[in-house]
């Protein structure tokens, strides 16, 4: 036990060396919580651990918590959002782009106009490239092969709706192309689309600048465009618009409060985080991720997002018309029917495999079964539900904890009650405070 | 060979500084205290620590990374035995015959060979990764969309040797994992399918949720059903002092295979864990002269799926550092802290900055040993946690598999699809329906679909493009080999049974 106690101690001393040693008085936030509506890894979540970092070190704010909410293009973790976060002057989501196209694609209820618009943060221009051993040279010779059939291509890249593909469709309509016929392959994540991009299984790939860049300059792959309005210092990549194809684009991110909250508040988080983008780390991070410094607030914000939502829905309403270059097998319907159909088959099977055995097995009769258990079970689990957010995982937790041990054995209540405490404290304390996990803490949270 | 070694014994005098000895073995521990809870695996565990690191120098935050990644992944583990919960995708394998070893009195013995398994296997794992990455990752570029569907192929034959003793039963498990895997965006178009308008369900249900529901959640229920008050506890023998002989004569086949099985796999961007694991559980499964003892206890079906595990972890590595490619989520999050330093991930990583890449590897060996020194003697203690009353037990059970589902998105949705697979899971149970075909079919059935559909649209649709490319046609030509030797087998069993 004394090593448990003693690497306990090792953790408790390595968290308090994390804390930020700054000033509490020079702090302009106690706490500001960060939700990345993604996956720990992708572009959002790089956001929101970056501001972290550099809130936490320059000591603007005490302690910024990140959380991941994951899914649909960050279209979930919006709706939550909106939903729960309701006039909390503490909170940002990080957004951007992609959310803008799963808005669309996901015909989602909840939309960018519902939440306050802080700050246009960063943007990312894009490339796009051939494997090594493409026949391509240069972007004509791409257009050329476009025109005379577009599907013969295929564009490997990010999810479907994402800023990639809606490149792609750009791209395709500025030489002329109905963007539908353009056979774009999603990958899911950059690592993905990369290695397919690197081992030549698709025909072209499109991707984040930042991602690539180091594939161009070990000559992995050769670009043949990149977005930017014009080029870039240290890179000899050619812009589409030099090409004669009039797209300009960047992936940007940004972050936003919820609604309803006071302008005071707003006013709040906006001087906070335009301490952030002030500040030499904030400048020199931007260089590390190669991120472009795309800081932008207010009345002109508001103009842009609206700007680029039109654009984004005019894109992908039309990609959206377009079919599947793979025939029948590859659409979306051939899958589930076939799964579906088999579910109703081995189900039948199996109720009948089910009839033969129970007869047999029914002169061994096992025994009584305690349904009242399962019943105890039942409503523990019932509670835990209701309760986890309403007043708190310590309460809740303690009450599953104790109608469970009760089920099976209700001899001791007093003693399992001391136990049920002490387990949910434990671990709200170990997996909540120390490892700083989203736990709610409701009705207790001042004292916990 | 020879500047490698002295790069890496470079690597190795950086690591070997007292201070860093500390941040490793704090690394590891915290990387094992939660890779522990059900639900947080590597991804998450490393991202939640990246703060932490921030205020070392880069060669310590290193050491830290890789501390925290061999520890986090073999974290999963120890609950997988000793409460039936795997942590992660990469110990369901290691909960089937893990947790049936515990229930026995034999907990030790599995953690045991869990532990070596690990270390025995992540060690040769990094050793491949120091003399042959190059070369490695150059390979695994070979695979594309259709190479993937046939490796999906493969896996699947695994599945034939899960069933169960009822055919009809194990296949309607599994074609119940493909129907939940249906749930959620279709990759390839975006479409939203059978989310039956709740925005929770957009993304599909986690393959961790699906996992904690019908293992630890389904065999609370099951257990408060069956005895329920009315029976005393069983009785059971424990020993807690680790392997005996014949188990250690057991492992060694096992350890060194899952090595072989789950490095190459690991390799492969998009591999996952998931795939290793079967298939080195499979394989033992195969060469053993009493497969009826799997699903009963079988040691070598922990050591192997184990042992594949950490290997894949190791083999993830190859195309990160070598080709800045990242093909997991934990990789995905480790290139971000790597940035964090001010390295460029990519084809020039090695040459950019060599000093700190050797360091993280030279602190992937001492964080295996760390690992090993630090479980072993915890091994006796944990798994002294089945002593406990089954009241306390299941409902300690609860509470992680609550918190971990909880956790993941922060959704008491989550928790609602939990409970609710609990009960599907105690039900498949009492109809004596097998759960792990349902779990290889939620997590094969989707990538499947998608590797079959790329395919096809990189083909426009042209069939022929499995049986075209090599290394895609001799894959499904070893899945068709192996489907149809397990049924002449069988058969032939059958008839000399009956005979």
């Amino acid at each position: 036990m004394p090593r448990f106690i003693r690497a306990l101690c090792a953790i408790a001393t390595v968290l308090a060396v994390a804390r930020p040693v700054g000033a509490a008085s020079d702090a302009q936030f106690e706490q500001l919580r960060l939700i990345a509506p993604a996956a720990p890894g992708g572009g959002w979540d790089q956001t929101a651990r970056v501001m972290q970092q550099v809130l936490q070190r320059t000591g603007l704010v005490r302690t910024v918590p990140v959380e991941n909410i994951a899914g649909a293009a960050g279209t979930i973790g919006l709706a939550r959002f909106v939903g729960s976060e309701q006039g909390r002057g503490d909170t940002l989501l990080v957004s951007g782009l992609i959310m803008l196209g799963g808005i669309v694609m996901h015909r989602s209820p909840v939309t960018l106009r519902e939440v306050t618009p802080i700050a246009r943060l960063t943007g990312e221009y894009e490339a796009i490239v051939v494997p090594a051993s493409s026949p391509f040279r240069t972007l004509s010779d791409v257009i050329r092969a476009l025109k005379e059939r577009p599907e013969s291509l295929s564009w490997g890249g990010g999810s479907a709706g994402g800023s990639d593909q809606i490149l792609a469709g750009l791209v395709a309509e500025a030489v002329g192309v109905p963007p539908g016929r353009i056979n774009y392959v999603a990958f899911s994540g950059g690592g993905e689309s990369l290695s397919a991009i690197l081992g030549g299984q698709v025909s072209l790939g499109i991707n984040g600048l930042a991602e690539l860049e180091p594939q161009i300059e070990a000559k992995a792959v050769r670009a043949l465009a990149i977005s930017s309005a014009d080029r870039l210092p240290g890179l000899d990549v050619p812009t589409l618009r030099e090409q004669g194809v009039d797209v300009e684009f960047e992936n940007w991110r940004s972050v936003v409060a919820p609604p309803g909250i006071g302008e005071r508040e707003r006013q709040r988080l906006e001087s906070v985080v335009a301490a952030m983008v002030a500040t030499p780390e904030w400048k020199a991070t931007l260089e590390r991720y190669r991120w472009i410094d795309r800081y932008l607030t207010g009345e002109s914000l508001a103009r842009f997002v609206e700007r680029e939502e039109t654009r984004v829905r005019a894109t992908l309403q039309q990609l959206d018309t377009g079919q599947s270059s793979g025939g029948l097998l590859a659409s979306g319907a051939a899958y589930p029917a076939f799964v579906l159909t088999g579910l109703a088959l081995t189900a039948l099977a199996a109720l009948v495999a089910g009839r033969t055995e129970r007869r047999s097995a029914a002169a061994s009769a096992d025994g009584e079964k305690s349904w009242g258990t399962v019943w105890w079970i039942g409503v523990a689990l019932a509670i835990n539900l209701a309760l986890a957010e309403k007043v708190g995982f310590v309460i809740a937790s303690t009450a599953m904890f104790w109608l469970t041990s009760r089920a099976f054995d209700n001899r001791h209540p007093a003693r399992d009650g001391v136990f049920a405490a002490l387990m949910a404290v434990g671990a709200y304390v170990l997996f909540g405070h120390l490892l700083q996990l989203p736990l709610p803490g409701g009705v207790l949270e001042r004292w916990l | 060979m020879f500047e490698t070694l002295r790069a890496l014994s470079d690597g190795f005098v950086n690591a070997f500084a007292l201070h860093n000895l500390g941040w490793a073995l704090v690394g590891t521990t915290l990387g094992t205290a939660i890779g522990v809870l059900p639900g947080i695996g590597p991804a998450l565990t490393v991202a939640v620590l990246l703060p932490v690191t921030f205020t070392l120098d880069p060669t310590s935050a290193f050491i830290m990374f890789g501390g925290i990644y061999s520890g986090a992944m073999y974290g999963g583990s120890t609950t997988s035995i000793l409460l039936n919960t795997p942590g992660e995708t990469g110990s369901i394998a290691t909960a089937i015959d893990g947790y049936m070893m515990a229930r026995q009195g034999r907990g030790a013995a599995a953690l045991t060979t869990a532990a070596i398994g690990s270390f025995v296997a992540g060690t040769l794992a990094t050793v491949a990764l120091t003399f042959f990455a190059p070369p490695l990752a150059r390979a695994a570029l070979r695979f594309g969309p259709a190479e993937y569907f046939a490796l999906t192929v493969v896996a699947f034959t695994t599945v034939s040797l899960l069933l169960g003793p009822s055919r009809a039963k194990g296949l309607f498990s599994l074609f119940l994992g493909l129907s939940v895997g249906l749930v959620g965006i279709d990759q390839l178009t975006g479409d939203a399918r059978f989310s039956f308008g709740i925005p929770q369900l957009l993304d599909g249900i986690d393959v961790v949720i699906l996992v904690i529901g019908l293992f630890a959640v389904g065999e609370t229920i099951f257990q408060a059903w069956q005895y329920g008050r009315s029976e005393p506890e069983a009785v059971v023998l424990h020993d807690f002092t680790g392997m005996n002989r014949d188990e250690w004569k057991r492992s060694w086949g096992p350890w060194l295979r899952g090595a072989a099985i789950g490095f190459p796999l690991g390799v492969l961007p998009c591999g996952g864990t998931v795939i290793p694991t079967f298939v080195s559980y499979a394989t033992e499964k195969r060469l053993s002269k009493e497969p009826e003892r799997f699903g009963h206890g079988a040691i070598e079906g922990v050591a192997g799926p184990e042992a594949a595990n950490n290997a894949a972890a190791a083999g993830v590595l190859v195309p990160l550092l070598t080709l800045g490619v990242p093909s997991s989520a934990t990789a995905a999050v480790m290139l971000a802290a790597f940035q964090q330093y001010g390295l460029q991930p990519g084809p020039l990583l090695f040459t950019s900055r060599p000093d700190l890449v050797w360091t993280l590897i030279a602190s992937l060996y001492i964080g295996n040993v760390m690992l090993l020194v630090l479980n072993l003697p915890l091994v006796g203690i944990w798994a002294r946690v089945m002593l406990m009353p089954r009241r306390l037990l299941f409902a300690g059970v609860l509470v992680l598999a609550s918190l971990g589902a909880y956790s993941l998105n922060g959704s008491l949705v989550d928790l609602a699809i939990l409970y609710l697979v609990g009960a599907v899971g105690c039900a498949m149970r009492v109809y004596g329906v097998p759960l792990v075909p349902a779990v290889l079919g939620l997590v094969l059935g989707p990538l499947a679909e998608l590797q079959f559909r790329r395919a096809l649209a990189i083909s426009e649709g042209d069939l022929t493009i499995f049986v075209t490319r090599p290394i895609s046609f001799v894959l499904l030509l070893v899945a068709a080999m192996l489907l149809f030797s397990s049924r002449l087998l069988t058969t032939r069993l059958a008839s000399t049974e009956s005979a």
